[in-house]
């Protein structure tokens, strides 16, 4: 294994959207400069963007940006960063513009305009279909990448990074390792833009590789953190990975019980079925656990007309579709399986329009920052992730015209020391990371942890995952690379868990995408984003941002929560 | 989850090998693509899709994950 020492003026980690975006801005903005972009994966797979169906959210130069914020808000459970979200909302149709003049294609109506899915049942949310559904995320990444090849952005791949390197209190570069031969890399840099993506459980298709060694890089680097107490409680195919419910469910999906009951008429009567997903999970466990499951997906509601949207017509869906219905499984003709599922966690860094974060030199972009607590509209991340990356690419350009250059000196004896904590566990006999990781799943997929949560459950799954990070983590081996990068990645989902457990424990209320069955109202002392920081010895300390309702635009008015019935109102 | 693939059908591209995004696939000495680390397949069926020769198959059911209910479903 050799040691190899890069330097930049930009380190990229993460190859995703978000970090392609802040890549493509920056060189825009400094063209002079150097930028590396690091991803886990392989080079310009285009992290999770490859395998999204290309569903974009853009507010129409013909409508207000002010609706979209009221919806927002509502939609929230007033937990909106409003400044942050408006922004989004005014760049969105110049990021989708961009997409359009790089050769992506939105699906389009008769007439020639664009076919739009409204979401969630809100008045102006709206996503906007990729013409090739199956492949709109694959496009994508691929006219993305031409850009940063024209603008000479130097990509690498299957390189993890596990440290960032501080010089007095600045992010001067990271430290991390090749995942196929070993190699060990130090890379200097005048600053670092964590597009990381979020902490996850590893549990299908598409989110296999979010598992938070991002989360533990910056957290571990002083970096403020929020919102772990949202997890994303997807509904999936029992048996089989789906993409493209989201779009299904306006136009008339929805889930019968095991009577055939279209039960979220009774969970929700105004929204019925057409509602957010974490709503549904929940309405899915409850039927469950009151005898009426399994839970089945029912089309028989759908215009035939609206199948066009919803078939799969090529990559990745069209071949599962296929092979699917080669098996007998068709769901577009038979009611099929489907369980609520823990997914990724949506917390993240806590950071400011522009990607600036508590630490000087460090930039958050996409999904490793945190913009919505627990609730998700369908195309809000390929509309989230563009924007944030193109702001932090921003935020990082004037941050190097207003800082001066640091001439960075390696402190060999920390180098090495981190060298040594990363190949500690090499070579050597020991319990397996996907043995542990089923452990942590184990703990964590519960409906009472994940879904329905109670005290009791919640310390109970943080006593078991405690004693697991002090018996288990330890005590993982990697006989090579791969295993090595394997290893930190269940150690990561190990750190989220924790921080998903102790976050859900202090918010006694239920609110967007948290519920709480032992405190099913919304309490308005928790009307702020709860913060999570290391301390001087190395303890989660946790603390209340309250929502700056004097100072925002937008008042907090309604609540979509208040459309479930098992939210209480007193 | 990946299933099979071809050794008489492979002809060593090393697309599968590049693509994986879980690192499952490996060459061998004869730059022959073998399943290396096949507990680690999320059923993305890139590898499927880019072979050149039609030599790999991947299975469309996803692992099976620990229980959510007291209930089998």
């Amino acid at each position: 294994m050799e040691k190899k020492l890069l330097e930049t003026d930009v380190l990229i980690i993460g190859g995703g959207s978000a970090g392609m975006w802040a890549a493509n801005r920056f060189k825009d903005l400094q063209p002079d400069k150097e930028v590396v972009i690091v991803d886990k994966g392989p080079k310009d797979w285009g992290g999770l963007m490859t395998m999204a169906g290309g569903d974009f959210d853009a507010v129409m130069p013909d409508e207000n940006i002010a609706d979209w914020m009221e919806d927002f808000v509502y939609y929230f459970d007033g937990l909106c960063d409003q400044p942050l979200m408006e922004e989004i909302l005014k760049c969105s149709f110049d990021r989708m513009q961009d997409y359009q003049r790089n050769g992506c294609t939105f699906f389009k109506k008769d007439d020639g305009s664009l076919k739009s899915v409204p979401q969630r049942g809100l008045p102006h949310v709206k996503l906007y279909p990729a013409q090739l559904k199956g492949r709109g995320g694959e496009m994508m990444v691929r006219a993305l990448v031409e850009q940063l090849q024209q603008k000479n952005v130097k990509r690498l791949g299957r390189i993890l990074i596990t440290d960032l390197l501080k010089q007095k209190e600045r992010v001067v570069g990271a430290v991390g390792f090749d995942t196929l031969n070993g190699d060990f890399y130090v890379i200097k840099a005048q600053a670092v833009v964590a597009a990381t993506g979020v902490g996850g459980w590893k549990t299908s298709y598409g989110k296999n590789t979010p598992t938070g060694e991002g989360v533990e890089l910056v957290y571990k680097a002083g970096a403020r953190l929020k919102d772990f107490e949202f997890s994303r409680v997807w509904n999936m195919p029992k048996y089989f990975g789906w993409e493209g419910q989201t779009t299904l469910m306006p136009l008339g999906g929805r889930f019968v019980n095991a009577l055939g009951e279209p039960f979220m008429e009774k969970y929700s009567p105004i929204l019925k079925a057409n509602t957010d997903p974490h709503f549904t999970t929940i309405a899915m466990a409850m039927e469950i656990r009151a005898g009426r499951g399994p839970i089945y997906f029912d089309i028989s509601q759908i215009n035939p007309d609206d199948l066009v949207l919803l078939k799969p017509q090529n990559g990745w869906q069209l071949m599962n579709y296929e092979k699917l219905r080669d098996l007998g499984m068709d769901l577009f003709r038979d009611n099929t399986q489907w369980v609520p599922q823990m997914t990724i966690s949506y917390g993240g860094m806590d950071a400011g329009i522009h990607g600036e974060t508590n630490v000087p030199g460090l930039f958050a972009a996409g999904t490793a920052r945190s913009t919505e607590p627990g609730v998700y509209a369908g195309g809000f991340a390929l509309m989230t992730t563009s924007v944030t990356g193109y702001l932090a690419g921003e935020g990082v350009a004037r941050f190097l015209e207003e800082q001066p250059q640091v001439e960075i000196t390696l402190d060999e004896d920390e180098i090495s020391s981190l060298q040594k904590e990363i190949y500690a566990p090499l070579g050597k006999d020991g319990l397996s990371p996907k043995a542990v990781l089923t452990e942590i799943q184990q703990i964590m997929f519960p409906y009472n942890v994940s879904i329905i949560k109670t005290e009791t459950a919640l310390q109970d799954a943080l006593h078991r995952l405690k004693t697991l990070q002090l018996t288990k983590i330890p005590q993982m081996a990697a006989k090579d690379a791969h295993y090595l990068l394997k290893l930190r990645e269940v150690r990561a989902v190990a750190f989220v868990s924790e921080l998903y457990l102790r976050a859900s424990l202090e918010r006694k209320e239920s609110r967007a995408g948290h519920y709480r069955e032992d405190y099913p109202q919304r309490d308005d002392a928790y009307l702020g984003w709860l913060t999570i920081e290391q301390d001087a010895a190395q303890q989660m300390q946790f603390a209340w941002e309250p929502v700056p309702t004097a100072q925002y635009k937008y008042p907090i008015t309604r609540y979509y929560s208040d459309n479930f019935t098992f939210i209480k109102k007193d | 989850m990946i299933a099979s693939i071809d050794v008489k059908k492979c002809v060593g591209c090393g697309n599968c090998v590049n693509r994986c995004p879980l690192d499952v696939i490996r060459l061998n000495e004869q730059k022959k693509a073998y399943i290396a680390y096949p507990e680690d397949c999320m059923t993305c069926y890139i590898c499927e899709r880019y072979c050149p020769a039609g030599a790999i198959y991947v299975h469309p059911f996803r692992e099976a994950l620990p229980k959510i209910f007291t209930q089998e479903y």
